[in-house]
């Protein structure tokens, strides 16, 4: 009896709170986190169906990303402004008429 | 530069959020590209060679202008980040459950509707220049964290700290103006 609740008191002194877990989801996607934090969240999740969550839309939220900006590419309205294009397009021909007559 | 030209553009101004900005950085490309055709070769598809100097052509320019970290730039969403837990005593760091995470219904379509980008993009523009710029390279571009400390000119901590607002931030606009409006199907 006093081993099991020893371990859960151990387990609740090593687990994260949320705000924590949060921060550690992020961290967690830029390098591996430091042993206890890892326990700490790992305890936390298992626990916390609100954090699991937060780590579910963190993953989409970093598929919109991709999507949003393959998009915006592809389909989105802006175009190159007229102006900057003839401007480009000015520049590109003063470039090929220097190297054409070097 | 007549097929590639607004897509160039486009791929610039998300990065860049300056239409003049993203206009040089597309006379920078053509330019380069002219200069380097010979090198080109076929070797890959021509869309993606040009991508690639523009690229290069955009972490030109974060190298260059990123002096200094703003303070907006440090202080975003730094009190709202704290706001959504329990501040003090029993339950102290837990998620006050009315601001917790709520159930997304059925997330993956919403990605298939063109009003929900529109959302996506108001949210978007809500973060503060260099917190855009981290964001997007790291969860866009998937570049290195060393490299982007090294290109924006921010420290490690620094960035994690806004890489964290950044992701907090959205996910909560988007909760705010999105997926808490969705009505679940099961309802109707």
């Amino acid at each position: 009896m006093s081993l099991w609740k020893t371990f859960t008191q151990n387990c609740a002194a090593l687990s994260l709170n949320c705000r924590e877990a949060s921060r550690a989801q992020s961290d967690a996607l830029e390098a591996p986190l430091p042993p206890a934090k890892r326990v700490g969240l790992w305890i936390h999740l298992l626990l916390c169906k609100w954090c699991r969550r937060y780590g579910r839309q963190l993953r989409l939220l970093h598929c919109a990303a991709h999507e949003h900006a393959a998009q915006l590419a592809e389909t989105g309205p802006e175009k190159l402004p007229a102006d900057a294009r003839a401007r480009i397009k000015q520049r590109l021909q003063e470039e090929q008429d220097t190297n054409s007559t070097n | 530069m007549d097929e590639y030209g607004d897509y160039l553009f486009k791929f610039a101004l998300l990065r860049l959020r300056d239409e003049a900005r993203a206009a040089d950085a597309v006379q920078e490309t053509f330019l380069a590209a002219l200069r380097g055709r010979k090198a080109f070769a076929g070797r890959s598809s021509e869309k993606s060679w040009l991508t690639s100097i523009l690229k290069n052509k955009i972490y030109d320019h974060f190298r260059q202008s990123s002096r200094e970290t703003t303070f907006t730039d440090l202080e975003f969403f730094d009190q709202e980040e704290g706001e959504g837990f329990v501040p003090e005593g029993l339950g102290q760091g837990g998620w006050i459950h009315e601001q917790g995470p709520q159930e997304w219904a059925k997330a993956g379509e919403s990605l298939d509707n063109e009003l929900f980008w529109k959302t996506y993009r108001d949210c978007a523009s809500r973060l503060p220049d260099k917190v855009a710029a981290v964001f997007n390279l790291r969860e866009v571009d998937g570049v290195d964290s060393r490299e982007i400390c090294t290109l924006l000119n921010v420290s490690e901590s620094n960035l994690w700290v806004m890489l964290h607002r950044a992701r907090m931030a959205l996910r909560q606009c988007l909760e705010a103006n999105w997926f808490g409006k969705q009505v679940p199907a099961r309802k109707r």
